[in-house]
């Protein structure tokens, strides 16, 4: 799972007749995430009514799938979840290597805690 | 999934059966903000997408399965065509 933010909505009249129902956001990681292409966003279907600007958690894959309840969906991201509240520790932050996928040390949380 | 830009379409002679009649789109993954990256991905099209189009781009043997079928040898498929997109809360 990634955490992320809202920044937008995107219509599609055609589509997948499976996502016809799906509302779609655009949510920007907040870290450097390569999924597969340097993008810096994704298309997430949504399920928990999250709203542009919210904090949200985005689950990738198989998984994404499985929450939406249907394993039928062709989508690959799924939010899960809108954040109330974080907690961090800058300093665990800066340790080189954070995981499968993150180049760097994590970017632009500080604006989460705004 | 993201968003991208049709940018071409491709042909090929010798091809791997899984790929056979298939419509294979050259996509540039753009930012969210719309402008287009350096990078481009060869997607196959599950909808009636051209050039131009903006459209929705999921990734994986799954979605392969489920949307052009599963002997098809990309994990890249057009699932959606963009009509229009908000950003907000930037």
């Amino acid at each position: 799972m990634i955490l992320g933010r809202v920044i937008g909505h995107v219509w599609a009249a055609r589509r997948d007749a499976r996502l016809q129902r799906a509302k779609l956001l655009v949510v920007r990681p907040h870290a450097i995430y390569e999924p597969a292409f340097a993008t810096r966003h994704l298309v997430a279907t949504d399920d928990v009514d999250a709203g542009v600007g919210d904090d949200v958690i985005v689950c990738l894959g198989a998984p994404a799938r499985a929450s939406l309840g249907d394993n039928n969906m062709p989508v690959d991201a799924a939010v899960l979840g809108v954040v109330d509240r974080i907690e961090w520790r800058p300093d665990a932050m800066q340790a080189p290597g954070a995981g499968p996928g993150i180049k760097r040390p994590l970017g632009g949380i500080e604006a989460v805690l705004k | 999934m993201i968003l991208g830009r049709v940018v071409g379409r491709l042909w090929a002679t010798r091809q791997a059966a899984g790929l056979t009649g298939r419509k294979m789109l050259l996509i540039r993954p753009e930012t969210a903000a719309g402008r287009e990256t350096n990078r481009l991905v060869v997607a196959v099209d599950g909808l009636a997408a051209g050039p131009g189009d903006r459209v929705i781009v999921a990734h994986g043997s799954r979605v392969r399965d489920l949307t052009v079928g599963a002997d098809v040898a990309d994990k890249d498929i057009v699932i959606g065509i963009v009509d229009g997109h908000e950003l907000k809360g930037r």
